[in-house]
């Protein structure tokens, strides 16, 4: 399979990816899960100043504090929900662009999810049966007319 | 009949819309509710920002209702709003200022304290000085804690130091008359 | 005296449509050919009054005319010239402007090529067209006249463009995305024609198809312009954010999409026409629920025009009467709509129709998460935010059974399906598609589950539809001897544009999957003459000089990049600041391919000197927007079509498959 996969590779002139940085990071830290957390974070969090930007795409100045603390707490060890929790209290709900789940909220998931549960059944029972009374001639012909054009 | 209502739906959905729609066109979108009320001063300890050996914490806020103002030289806004906060502290009110600097920063800093000091004191001696005194938060962790987005931002804090009003924008007449007064009577009237 | 004949030129226009809304309709009433026959001048007229007026607009932009207040505003003397014309559409009153002129446009066209259609439906089109101009042009003259004058205080010099839109994005992107928001006005207005006539047959379907399509099309290219306008100007490297005003473009290209298949469908089963029609009305509502939210300052976004409640209560106002109006018109006769084929459960119908579902539960999704913030403040219970977490969860959840439907959908045959006959075809699909997912994705490092399945989804579409086109050319082959090239060539350019579309959709699937998944991006701090490796190429800050451009300075970095020694590419990025705006802006280097993006970004310079330098590695991210070019040249191809130029084509028996002995 790795060899396989060696030889998709050079035909399609992929890259193996991997990263290793000689120069200082901007957010140093000690392993590429903190990394990660802290590069996700920052893009769930929003900017509370700004327009509608995440942290790390804002240059605010308070876009660049709070990536500082969220830095700070990934390194301090804390979790994503901790982090998450922890700008919560300081900034409300409106700091993560994930909603909470309430009872306003939650029809963000059951309206979409019970339009499409109704609409399907709605599908399902408004069909109206072919009538069998055609022969097979006349449903050939009906066919070859139909796929004439798209 | 039934068939009629499904044909409906959409229209009905769509009024129901619009009442949002046309409440959304005179709110603010950006105002909203600070998620600290009620909730007493967090801990801190900070220099003042003239006297830097000298510290403050949290208990500085008790037993006297306080406005607590964020600002700095840096804010233009700031700056409109010190010669009206002059004019409440004259009739008697505590202010106690917020001090951050935007140029005093770890990642990209380049100002002296001593700077900034000579700053201050200038721009207060120009516009009015309203601060009883002014707590320096170095690296904006009380800001943060405070939930504080930018420059100015005014907290209430009641007597006991909890946090009762949190406004972000500068104070002006309007906004203390609409926003603060009755609630400032109030505590002033409690303690 | 170019803004005065401007204005004047508006108000005319304004004259024009009102006429048009009233002559025609009443013609159509009172079956009075003379009346019916002003659409067409009165059409012609509104159009060129408003080209006039555009011109007045764009000479003040030349002439530097700086008593204009709009001019004053947007435009500066020291702006290029080609900056200058585009800057007419650079604020709220000059891009409503514009608005206005592509919306003529469209009214003119059909106008003009709507010979095979009876005139009193092309009649009564015009006139809806007519009523919902009239709405706009007063809106403009009332509370956003670009041709208003700063006399007798007006500046020396304007307070400039804003840098942002001073780009190649910003000279396509708003026209073409206006083109295809205004577009689904066409097939609004046929809708509501054939709901006003009480004509109960499906040949407006046939008829407002094409205009439907141009729309879709052009929507297409809209959004995929400002995705791409977002992703090399803002300097953040993103192509999506999902901000209000990103989806208020992207739900009427959602219900577009909706619409062009269910009217695909009516026009040839005569079924579903009622929800065809609901669909109509919502593409160009979602429009105009774009154009309030992006114009009222009700959202907070990136990208909204300065705010002004009055403006928003005349958008809201004009909502009211135009959506309101024909949802009541629908709720009034969309009962009379009765569909007359008949299908069984699986045949192609039900599994257009069910992607229907989908593609409308993703147009829900996408409106609650616009306003739902909205609602939630305005009840009391706070300020929430929903952003990429939520939507990137939920379209997850929509796009497996929206794909799956989508390679089925073309495979089957209309009325009724074998699903038996099908079983052999998926399995193959599923087989291929599987594999694709697995072999790409073990190059890369980390494996991602998402990118597996992104990829397995774009591959299920690009087999099916190969082996639709396959199954399609089959009888040609067989029966009539053809060979593969020949049968190929016999296929409809409709159907090579379905072919497009879907693979257009294919590859903007795998270009979104394989970026989400692999992009990297790093933060790195750089002094002159640093290395930064990232995913195996090595970045090297050459230089940062000062530059001058013609109204901004810059800060112009100079990168090389290498790649196990060799040279790959090198980078310029700039941070430019400018004066009149005191505004500054990131300037990107990118080095573009087909397999990946090196995209670099200066920031601040810090304390010691050093620069902070953002580095990003996007595998195919130009996938994203060539797929949508594909899905719009399919669009087109299904436009040449034969039978939409052929006059009398909708009463020929031969294609009317109910004549033929369908109907019982």
């Amino acid at each position: 399979m790795k060899a396989m996969s060696r030889l998709v590779c050079l035909l399609l002139g992929l890259q193996l990816a991997f990263t290793s940085v000689a120069t200082e990071e901007k957010y140093p830290f000690e392993n590429a899960q903190q990394r990660s957390l802290f590069m996700e974070l920052s893009k769930e969090l929003r900017c509370p100043k700004c327009q509608n930007q995440n942290l790390a795409d804002s240059d605010a100045m308070i876009a660049a504090d709070l990536k500082r603390k969220v830095h700070e707490l990934v390194l301090a060890g804390n979790d994503k929900d901790q982090v998450i929790s922890y700008m919560k209290q300081r900034y409300g709900d409106f700091v993560y662009y994930q909603p909470p789940v309430n009872s306003m909220t939650i029809w963000l998931w059951l309206l979409p999810a019970l339009f499409i549960v109704l609409a399907l059944a709605a599908l399902v029972m408004s069909r109206k049966k072919v009538s069998v009374s055609l022969d097979a001639q006349q449903q050939q012909k009906i066919n070859e007319l139909l796929e004439r054009d798209k | 009949m039934k068939k009629y209502i499904l044909f409906l739906l959409p229209l009905v959905a769509f009024v129901g819309l619009l009442v949002f729609l046309y409440q959304g066109l005179f709110s603010d979108p950006r105002a909203h509710k600070s998620s600290l009320l009620e909730h007493t001063m967090p801990a801190f300890s900070l220099p003042d920002l003239m006297q830097t050996e000298r510290q403050y914490s949290a208990e500085v806020f008790n037993g006297k209702v306080t406005l607590l103002n964020v600002w700095g030289v840096w804010c233009i806004t700031c700056a409109i709003e010190l010669p009206y906060l002059t004019q409440l502290q004259q009739e008697g009110k505590h202010i106690v200022g917020l001090y951050y600097d935007q140029d005093i920063d770890p990642d990209f800093g380049i100002k002296t304290v001593s700077r900034v000091q000579q700053e201050v004191t200038q721009k207060l001696s120009q516009l009015g000085n309203p601060y009883a005194f002014n707590i320096f938060d170095v690296k904006r962790d009380l800001s943060l804690d405070l939930g504080v987005t930018g420059a100015p931002e005014t907290f209430l804090i009641d007597q006991h130091g909890r946090i009762r009003l949190h406004h972000i924008g500068d104070l002006n007449p309007r906004v203390w008359k609409n926003k603060f007064e009755v609630l400032y009577q109030e505590l002033v009237a409690e303690q | 005296m170019l803004a005065e004949l401007g204005n004047l030129a508006l108000v005319m226009a304004l004259l024009m449509s009102l006429l048009l809304a009233i002559y025609p309709m009443w013609g159509a009433y009172k079956e009075h050919p003379q009346l019916m026959a002003m659409a067409k001048p009165l059409a012609i007229g509104m159009f060129v009054f408003t080209a006039f007026a555009y011109g007045c607009l764009t000479q003040s932009f030349l002439n530097d005319d700086f008593t204009v207040a709009y001019v004053a505003n947007t435009s500066n003397s020291t702006l290029p010239i080609y900056y200058k014309i585009t800057a007419v559409w650079g604020g709220h009153e000059g891009s409503f402007l514009l608005w206005v002129m592509i919306f003529s446009i469209w009214t003119v066209a059909v106008a003009l090529f709507s010979k095979a259609i009876p005139i009193k439906m092309v009649a009564r089109v015009l006139a809806i067209l007519g009523a919902v101009g009239c709405g706009f042009y007063l809106f403009m003259l009332l509370t956003s006249n670009p041709f208003e004058r700063l006399l007798p205080f007006f500046p020396i010099d304007g307070r400039d463009l804003n840098p942002l839109l001073q780009d190649f994005g910003m000279i396509i992107h708003p026209p073409m995305l206006y083109m295809g928001y205004v577009g689904f006005s066409v097939a609004f207005a046929f809708a509501l024609a054939a709901l006003i006539s009480g004509q109960l047959d499906s040949t407006w379907a046939r008829w407002s198809r094409p205009w439907t399509l141009a729309a879709w099309s052009f929507l297409t290219v809209g959004v995929a312009l400002g995705s791409w306008w977002a992703y090399y100007e803002l300097g953040w490297g993103g192509w999506w954010f999902w901000d209000p005003v990103e989806n208020a473009a992207f739900m009427p290209w959602l219900a577009g999409t909706a619409l062009v298949h269910s009217l695909a469908v009516t026009e040839k089963r005569k079924v579903f026409k009622a929800w065809t029609v609901l669909l109509a009305i919502a593409a160009f509502s979602l429009s105009l629920l774009g154009t309030f939210l992006v114009r009222s300052g009700i959202l907070v976004s990136v990208h909204s025009f300065a705010s002004d409640p009055s403006r928003g209560l005349f958008i809201l106002g004009l909502l009211v009467i135009i959506i309101g109006g024909s949802l009541a018109l629908f709720a009034w006769r969309g009962s009379l709509l009765r569909g007359s084929g008949r299908y069984e459960l699986m045949s192609r119908e039900v599994l257009l129709m069910g992607n229907n579902v989908f593609l409308t539960a993703a147009t829900l999704v996408v409106l609650l998460g616009t306003l739902l913030p909205l609602v939630h403040k305005e009840i009391g219970l706070g300020s929430i935010s929903i952003g990429a977490p939520f939507f990137d969860q939920m379209f997850t959840f929509l796009i497996v059974p929206f794909v799956f439907f989508m390679g089925l959908g073309p495979l089957s045959r209309w009325k009724n399906q074998n699903p038996q006959a099908l079983y052999k075809q998926l399995l193959l699909a599923f087989g291929l598609s599987l594999s694709a997912a697995l072999l790409i994705n073990f190059n890369f490092e980390q494996m991602s589950y998402m990118a597996v399945l992104g990829i397995l989804l774009s591959g299920w579409i690009v087999v099916t539809t190969v082996l639709e086109v396959l199954q399609r050319i089959e009888p040609l082959r067989l029966n009539n001897h053809l060979s593969l090239t020949q049968s190929l060539q016999k296929l409809s350019p409709s159907h090579w544009g379905m072919v497009s579309g879907h693979l257009g959709f294919a590859v903007t699937l795998i270009g979104i999957s394989l970026v989400s998944a692999y992009g990297i991006e790093s933060n790195v701090r750089m002094a002159i003459g640093d290395k930064a490796e990232v995913q195996g190429y090595e970045f090297v800050l050459n230089s940062v000089t000062e530059a001058q451009g013609p109204n901004y300075t810059a800060e112009h970095a100079e990168f090389e990049v290498f790649k196990q020694g060799g040279l790959v590419t090198q980078l310029v990025a700039e941070k430019r600041f400018y004066p009149v705006q005191r505004n500054s802006m990131t300037e990107a280097g990118i080095d573009s391919g087909i397999t990946r993006d090196l995209f670099v970004a200066i920031g601040e310079q810090l304390e010691n000197g050093d620069w902070a330098i953002r580095i990003y590695v996007k595998p195919f991210i130009n996938w994203i927007w060539a797929g949508a070019f594909i899905m719009a040249f399919g669009g087109l191809l299904s436009i040449c079509d034969r039978r939409y130029r052929m006059a009398k084509l909708a009463s020929n028996p031969e294609l009317m498959p109910e004549l033929a002995g369908a109907r019982q």
